[in-house]
């Protein structure tokens, strides 16, 4: 104030001459800018939501509405061309006249096997009338595709080469006899088909089986010059007595150090440990070394197989000859009956096969005539389900692109189910393991930031991974044991024994010393004893993995499938495709537990604690069950993100045709090692590996609306499982 | 009266204690009176308590001795606490926030385990058997113990299923032990009227007092020889805190209370001893009845009157 005396400020004040009361409204008016304005963001929001909604919908509506009318009856249109050329087909495509094109209709005309091709482009002003005929028919067949036609007359022929029997010679009576003898021709395809995939197809089974339990034998007899080391009784003797000095330990000592303050407790728990390790170790060694357990297969016992194999062949092979009589039977009495469908073009009649064209063709082999000039509404929309029953419930034909996907729905609902079924509780298990009980630190970020970065890794890679891995590696393990290189001399075998068992007792002590006092920090000593746990503790894990995986006692499972040149699990198939894909969503599974674990108050794990639960039993009554809906949640975008994912199935296991599904009513009913059909895959080979791709590709739209349907469906039952257990949990008012 | 018993042979080096800045604003009268005895612990001094001859040697269900706890290294908490918790009594712990109230009673379970860096010494013994020893379970020490928290957590579970937690984990499974324990828990904190009939419905559909109220059933359903009550009525109204305190009335007759509460005048109606702590020491402790009539320090008097604190 003083300064401001003595020297005035430079911009001299305006001379002020009284003190002026302010004016009420003296607050200085705020600026608002024009950026403040919220109405363009709302707009722009606004506009980007909804595009995202506009192709959302398009997409949806683009793949409902093409792959919904795949199966719907189209009428057949007769053309009579310039050329002089009749044609029967149906009208699928129109183009407008190009520069290079007059306006011009591509026709579906099939009758492929009198050379000409499915598809047919024409020039609209080549055609001169157009009709639609009421008596065309377009027939499905067994082969060859579809055959567009007039029919004419069913006819009987018989055996001996008398003149057939016309039981139809008209198109009108033709259509009158047709369905019933059509029904009963099918019926009894279906059972040869039946018989000649079950009955003749477990007889072949149980004779490759016979044939493998020989093979088997003759192995393991080749294999005895081999000396692995066995216990005498004696020695074996010794090693179950200390199995039962190890369960003496376990009973005398399970109360020792027990007791509130005991100062013997870490004492009386790495007893209790120690005691354990040693018993399953001897337990291995009693297992393993055991003197009664070599095979003793002499030449005779193999003489005697053989004569054993020989003689089942025989009964077999006459069972298996009578059944194939039987079929036999029946399939003449079919073929006996035959239909003649003329196309107008050449006036020639559908034959049997290409390379009999002089025979008409069976009534068997058609599996849906269609007559769609005359059909009314309700006939239409008869076959229109018939067709999608046929899509859904029966094998592929004709290099997939007729017949149903069954078999590709059950590989495709397998797997998934499969993949959430490894992939959850491994994920789980692993988000336990890194919320609640590792040391949140450096390291457990460290891991964390792995996890997300496994997610981003390109699916292409798990394909590698997993056939290298699962397929070629752990698959040809669990085929034939180690190989050779693996494989490990007896004695350094026996030794990593013991080494593995002093190993993990030895990670035990470390790790309970390692814990300091209650109420006290880790001393040095604490912190070295940790570290020197962990790192024997990842040293054991070695030592376990190779002895399993070196072990000199273990040939395989399948040896004798293997020697034949046909792996079983040594080769792509549903199992390693699932494992490659739950390694695939694994971090999926973990970054979704872990939120949930973490959302978990921590006043519930207290209340717990506070009642006298351990670590576990707080996890496994209180976290858990609270993290449920959160675990599902991620549950459900693993499967979401396995059902898409098809370029690592390429490498581990889908293929184009397997007539074999992976679950049957054979045991083990389940076969994991059986490759797979997968719908992403089929789309895949429908569109572009076809040989007829523009008749596939109705089939490639309904099969991807089937597709999206199935993995839509599968979600929609884990939310709806979600939906119950959160209604279970939480309370009325809550 | 004051008694103070010669700080400056306790003053201390360090005065980490002093960290903490304290609400102490001597009002009214109270500007007149010199706290010795707080001034001493602002100042880093740990003075001897205050302890009356009711609770010098009584049978102490819980005995505290030379009690030090430090959170993140040396961030000290607590100092040499020296305290009898007398049987069959409601003792209750008072003093401002951040005293080491809820300290000292999470240390009698140790729940303060469950945090990264606290070391204590001393030791602490429960029906003479110490908890800090080595090698004490301290699951085995907290089914010894049941607890209730400041804000009632009840499991998302069923009331039926809550009350048994205890029995469940330790692997009782038959029916009619747990029946009979529900009932006979329930009814001892005087919820089984309010929930007999929906003994299977969600404990969280319960009121805020009601939850409490469970919460201390779950906690004395295993028989424990003390109950730790932690603020248990501080998420409360009025009517359920009362209720609450007639609980914890019927319930001493059985059992050890202790207890923490930020009410001075809980703490002069339920409990029949008190003590009072100030930044992590004992200042005074004695029967509930001389505590808030006629304590030996002003401290305590002008805590207990709302003078300070």
């Amino acid at each position: 104030m003083t300064q401001s005396t003595l020297e005035p400020p430079k911009p001299a004040p305006a001379p002020q001459p009284e003190p002026a009361a302010p004016e009420p409204t003296a607050h200085k008016r705020r600026r608002t800018l024009p950026s403040a304005l919220g109405e363009p963001m709302v707009w722009l929001t606004g506009g980007a939501l909804t595009t995202c909604l506009v192709m959302i919908v398009l997409l949806f509506s683009m793949v409902i509405i093409n792959g919904s009318q795949t199966f719907w009856p189209r009428p057949i249109d007769q053309l009579e061309l310039t050329t002089g050329e009749t044609l029967l087909g149906i009208e699928t495509q129109h183009e407008p006249a190009t520069d290079q094109t007059e306006a011009r209709t591509l026709y579906r005309i099939g009758n492929r096997d009198i050379g000409q091709s499915s598809f047919r482009w024409i020039n609209d002003s080549d055609v001169t009338t157009k009709t639609q005929p009421a008596d065309a028919v377009m027939l499905e067949r067994e082969a060859w595709g579809v055959w567009f036609g007039i029919p004419e007359q069913i006819i009987r022929v018989s055996a001996d080469g008398a003149d057939p029997e016309v039981i139809a010679s008209s198109a009108d009576t033709y259509f009158e006899s047709f369905d019933e003898l059509h029904s009963q021709a099918r019926q009894d395809k279906a059972l040869i088909d039946r018989m000649k995939k079950k009955d003749l197809g477990r007889i072949n089974a149980r004779m490759n089986q016979a044939r493998l339990e020989l093979k088997q034998a003759e192995i393991e007899a080749s294999r005895q010059g081999e000396t692995l080391f066995r216990f005498g009784v004696l020695g074996w003797g010794l090693v179950l007595i200390l199995a039962g000095a190890c369960v003496g330990a376990l009973i005398r000592f399970r109360m020792y150090g027990t007791e509130m303050g005991s100062p013997v407790a870490r004492q009386g728990k790495l007893i209790r440990a120690a005691s354990t390790v040693v018993l399953v170790m001897s337990l291995v060694a009693l297992w393993v070394g055991s003197p009664w357990g070599g095979v003793s297969i002499t030449e005779s016992d193999l003489d005697q197989m053989r004569v054993e194999l020989a003689q089942s062949e025989t009964e077999l092979q006459a069972e298996y000859d009578e059944i194939l009589a039987e079929v036999r039977e029946i399939e003449d009495a079919d073929s006996q009956l035959r239909v003649t469908i003329v196309e107008p073009t050449t006036n020639q009649f559908a034959p049997t096969s290409q390379t009999l064209a002089d025979q008409r063709l069976h009534m068997s082999q058609i599996v849906r005539q269609v007559r769609p000039n005359t059909m009314g509404l309700s006939e239409k929309l008869g076959v229109y389900l018939s067709r999608w029953w046929e899509f859904l419930s029966t094998f592929p034909r004709e290099a997939n692109t007729e017949g149903g996907v069954y078999p590709v729905i059950m590989g495709t609902v397998l797997l998934t189910l499969l993949l959430t079924v490894v992939v959850t509780p491994m994920g789980v298990i692993a988000a336990l393991y890194l919320r609640e009980y590792a040391k949140q630190g450096i390291i457990t970020s460290m891991i964390r930031i792995a996890v997300n970065n496994l997610a981003g890794v390109p699916s292409i890679v798990y394909g590698v991974f997993g056939l290298g891995f699962f397929c070629y590696t752990v698959g040809a393990y669990v085929d034939t044991g180690p190989s050779e290189k693996t494989r490990m001399s007896v004695s350094g075998w026996w030794m990593l024994l013991v080494i593995s068992g002093m190993l993990i007792i030895g990670a035990i002590a470390t790790r309970l010393w390692s814990k300091p006092d209650p109420g006290k920090l880790p001393g040095k000593l604490n912190v070295v004893l940790q570290r020197l746990s962990w790192l024997v503790w990842g040293v054991s894990v070695i030592c376990v993995v190779m002895l399993i995986a070196g072990t000199p006692y273990f040939n395989g499972l399948f040896e004798a499938r293997s020697s034949d040149g046909t792996p079983t699990f040594g080769a792509r198939g549903l199992l390693w495709a699932s494992l490659t894909l739950a390694l695939l969503t694994l971090p999926v599974v973990i970054v979704a537990t872990e939120e949930a674990i973490a959302a978990v108050p921590n006043s519930m794990r207290e209340g717990s604690y506070g009642c006298g639960a351990s670590k576990w039993q707080t996890m496994r009554r209180i976290v858990l069950p609270g993290a449920l809906p959160g675990i599902l949640t991620g549950a459900i975008l693993a499967m979401a993100r396995g059902a898409g994912e098809v370029a690592p199935l390429m490498l581990v296991g889908a293929v184009k045709l397997n007539q074999d599904l992976p679950i049957d009513s054979e045991a083990p009913f389940l076969h994991a090692d059986r490759s797979f059909m997968h719908l992403g895959f089929h789309i895949y080979d429908l569109g572009f590996q076809s040989p007829d791709s523009q008749a596939a590709r109705p089939l490639v739209w309904t099969t991807t609306l089937l597709f999206l349907s199935i993995v839509f469906a599968l979600n929609l039952l884990a939310i709806v499982l979600r939906a119950k257990v959160r209604s279970r949990m939480a309370g009325p008012t809550v | 009266m004051t008694l103070m018993d010669t700080p400056a042979t306790n003053q201390r080096n360090d005065s980490s204690g002093m960290t903490r800045s304290v609400a102490y604003e001597p009002k009214g009268d109270a500007k007149a009176v010199k706290y010795e005895v707080i001034d001493a612990i602002r100042s880093g001094a740990v003075p001897q308590a205050t302890v009356h001859p009711e609770v010098v040697a009584p049978d102490a269900v819980i005995d505290v001795q030379k009690f030090n706890l430090f959170y993140n290294m040396d961030a000290r908490a607590l100092y040499d606490v020296e305290m009898k918790v007398p049987r069959g009594a409601v003792t209750a712990l008072i003093g401002p926030s951040g005293c080491g109230k809820s300290t000292l009673l999470r240390s009698i379970n140790r729940m303060n385990d469950l945090i990264d860096g606290v070391r204590v010494e001393g030791e602490i013994t429960l029906n003479r058997s110490p908890i800090y020893a080595p090698s004490v379970d301290v699951i085995e020490l907290r089914k010894r113990l049941g607890m209730v928290f400041q804000k009632p957590n009840p499991f998302p579970m069923s009331i039926y299923e809550n009350v048994v937690y205890p029995l469940r984990i330790d692997g009782e499974r038959r029916k009619s032990v747990l029946d009979e324990a529900v009932e006979k828990s329930l009814k001892s904190a005087a919820i089984w009227d309010e929930v007999k009939d929906r003994l299977k419905s969600s404990a969280l559909g319960l009121s805020g007092g009601q939850q409490q109220r469970l919460c201390i059933a779950r906690a004395i359903v295993a028989d424990p020889e003390v109950l730790l009550l932690d603020e248990p009525c501080s998420a409360l109204d009025p009517v359920a805190t009362l209720k609450i305190e007639e609980l914890i009335n019927e319930i001493s007759e059985r059992y050890t209370v202790l207890i923490v509460t930020h009410n001075m005048q809980q703490a002069a109606r339920v409990s029949d001893y008190t003590a009072f702590m100030y930044l992590g020491r004992l200042v005074e402790y004695g029967p509930t009845a001389s505590i808030f009539q006629k304590p030996k320090l002003i401290e305590t008097e002008h805590y207990v009157s709302g003078r300070f604190g």
